[in-house]
């Protein structure tokens, strides 16, 4: 097929759980995708607004795009899950882009929510595909070829993340390599996914973790009703997808199964810091759990040495508990 | 039963109207301090938005004071406002104070009405018959207290630029305030709000100068609430510059109950469309409606705007990334002030000096 033009995702927020799919959508539509780059250096952030660091990488990000490419592929992220939204700052994500690029790229900004009912994403990504002067079949065919190559991608996601370098997590072309050794450890790591991925935010933690001897599990290794079953007595519902997440994954491990849990959270991020306390207070309250948690606020200033002195004092913890327990 | 409530601008005036007149037992938390801020500080963390704190810290502090039942207004998605109930109930439980929480649903859906029912299933025991026949006059009382007390914070915006003494309108407004809170029939409560109009009304005026129309936005705690802004109306007032606002605890009260559908086409729809220019989609809680009313005040003629809000609240963070736009396409001075528990009382009294002077130019250069 011919190449129809550029189109960029800039590799930020919800890139870090959908770009497969979203490439394999784009790439059967004829389109040749683009992805920004990393930051590496703090100064080169665009400081737009005063937002989480994620949010400001995302403009970061656009701005590298932007005159490399024919549109950028924004969604407009209301929720991505029948019930629950995401966060707030989200629902105006392409609209600080469309400002901090002073309006000179196009923007694909469709609304993506689900709360809409069961084939809104098809007709989400329906109405993208239009944009891109592609037919209602085509753009058909392009979601189911993308919808199974994910659920595929998605089915080896564990091992990925425990045998691939980060950088490496998305791109489906490269294979899985087979099993190493062993870890001795397994640690669960629990946070937005670009919080977890983003080696920008985290400094490339996960490499750090694996260096170590530990094994990473996330909440994607759970499935919706272990999530739920944590979450579901609350006194008031958790409305984030996101939080839910979190929230439910975090009480799921800490009831055992893992050596140690790690929770990942962004400075200035609102949703991280209203659960954070109520995590805390509850462990609290409901007498803890004996599986140590570390919980590790990142931004742009964080630097590789404290997470490593923190990451290999947590390290001891975990190691001291199991051979007590022994 | 002792009933307790946020102190939240003149809202108390509202909830102790409604207790009293039923006969409920309560207790108002002592007014906001900077003792209540550092227990809400002390017992949440620094990204929790500071309304969170300044509400918990009345909580505690009336809790201590001997009141066991907490009633709270809710809200809900999808800003964190409608999750404060949750974080606070186990903040509470976990430093060893006992409660009874109280919902008040932001929308009546059945699935609140069901929750509420559930809720006050205990607490209907503890009342009288006096006192839930007297509820709906109770409510009625609060009622007319709620919009007498918004009047006169409305007449004391138009008049504080131009006192002669300064200070003297916040005194008399206080004072008004006080008469409207004690009223306890109708009729003594009629008196109170023509004695307190009279009051302001009465008080020495330069009516030649011309103020500057400043049109206060953001979110709506930090709108609302005095002690949360650090007096920024009456700050700005002193300056000479006349206030506007379009949060007052009716207008959100209304707006819940969905009542003001008319109204609504004058006011909050009117700036939610303005914002359509800018924004693609509802953002939640006031993010909309603010940059909205900055356009259209630029529009109406106003001389700036100040847009308050609290550090890290997730809409307005994004509506003051907007606002920066905003300010420089329709050419209009807007001051957005983030707010924290950090003492800042004397930087915001220069910022808004600072904001005025350069109003002064502006108006100089036109």
């Amino acid at each position: 097929m011919e190449e129809k033009g550029r189109l960029g995702i800039p590799r930020a927020l919800m890139f870090y759980r959908y770009f497969p799919f979203w490439r394999s959508f784009f790439e059967r539509l004829g389109w040749k995708v683009m992805v920004s780059d990393g930051v590496r250096q703090k100064e080169k952030i665009v400081y737009f607004e005063d937002s989480c660091l994620p949010m400001k990488l995302l403009v970061t990000h656009a701005m590298q795009l932007k005159e490399k490419v024919d549109h950028l592929f924004i969604p407009r992220l209301v929720s991505i899950h029948r019930t629950y939204i995401m966060c707030p700052k989200f629902r105006g994500a392409p609209d600080i882009v469309r400002l901090a690029t002073e309006r000179k790229v196009s923007i694909i900004d469709e609304t993506i929510d689900l709360r809409k009912g069961g084939i809104s994403l098809l007709q989400s990504f329906l109405r993208i595909g239009e944009r891109l002067g592609a037919s209602r079949q085509e753009s058909k065919k392009a979601f189911r070829e993308a919808e199974q190559s994910f659920s595929q991608f998605q089915k080896g996601w564990t091992d990925r993340i425990n045998r691939l370098p980060t950088r490496q997590l998305f791109e489906m072309d490269i294979a899985t390599p087979p099993a190493g050794r062993k870890a001795p450890l397994r640690v669960a790591f629990i946070g937005h996914p670009y919080n977890l991925f983003d080696i920008d935010i985290n400094k490339d933690l996960l490499a750090l973790t694996k260096s170590l001897g530990m094994e990473i599990i996330t909440s994607d290794f759970l499935s919706e009703q272990e999530i739920d079953r944590e979450v579901s007595g609350l006194s008031k519902e958790i409305y984030w997808s996101s939080g839910r997440e979190i929230v439910g994954s975090l009480f799921h491990f800490l009831s055992g199964g893992v050596d140690g849990v790690v929770f990942l959270t962004s400075f200035k991020c609102g949703i991280d810091a209203l659960l954070q306390e109520f995590i805390k207070r509850r462990l609290k309250v409901r007498g803890g759990s004996s599986i140590p948690l570390l919980i590790l606020s990142l931004d742009e200033h964080t630097g590789r040495e404290g997470l490593t002195t923190r990451l290999e004092a947590f390290q001891d913890v975990v190691e001291q508990r199991k051979t007590e327990n022994i | 039963m002792k009933v307790t409530f946020p102190h939240l601008g003149s809202m108390h005036i509202f909830c102790k109207a409604i207790a009293e007149t039923a006969g409920i037992p309560y207790i108002v938390p002592p007014e906001t301090s900077r003792k209540t801020l550092t227990l809400g500080v002390l017992h949440s963390n620094e990204c929790i938005c500071l309304p969170f704190k300044m509400i918990l810290g009345n909580f505690i502090e009336a809790l201590q004071m001997g009141a066991d039942t907490i009633v709270m207004v809710g809200s809900g998605p999808p800003c964190r406002l409608g999750l404060y109930d949750l974080v606070q109930k186990v903040i509470l439980e976990d430093m060893g104070l006992h409660y009874r929480w109280l919902t008040i649903p932001p929308r009546l859906t059945w699935q609140a009405i069901w929750k509420n029912h559930e809720e006050t299933k205990e607490l209907r025991k503890e009342l009288s018959a006096r006192n839930i026949f007297l509820f709906p006059y109770g409510l009625w009382m609060g009622w007319k207290k709620m919009m007498a007390c918004e009047a006169l914070e409305q007449l004391a915006m138009k008049v504080r630029p131009i006192e002669i003494k300064r200070g003297e309108t916040q005194k008399r407004l206080k004072k008004a305030l006080s008469w409207v809170d004690e009223a306890k029939t109708p009729r003594v409560l009629e008196e109170a709000i023509q004695k307190g109009k009279a009051l302001l009304q009465e008080m020495e005026q330069d009516r030649s100068r011309i103020p500057f129309k400043v049109a206060i936005i953001g979110e709506l705690y930090t709108v609302m609430d005095p002690h949360i802004n650090r007096g920024v109306e009456q700050k700005l007032g002193e300056l000479g510059v006349e206030v506007t606002r379009t949060s007052w605890f009716s207008t959100h009260i209304m707006r819940s109950l969905r009542k003001n559908k008319a109204d609504q086409t004058s006011e909050r729809t009117r700036f939610f469309e303005a914002s359509k220019a800018y924004l693609g989609y509802d953002v939640g809680a006031e993010c909309n409606v603010s940059v909205g009313e900055a356009i259209l005040r630029s529009k109406e003629g106003y001389d700036g705007v100040v847009h308050l809000m609290p550090f890290a609240c997730m809409p307005e963070t994004t509506a003051s990334g907007i606002l920066t736009k905003v300010g420089k396409d329709w050419d209009i001075p807007i001051l957005t002030l983030i707010l924290d528990e950090q003492e800042i009382e004397g930087r915001i009294q220069t910022l808004l000096e600072a904001f005025v002077e350069m109003l002064e130019w502006k108006r100089r250069a036109a």
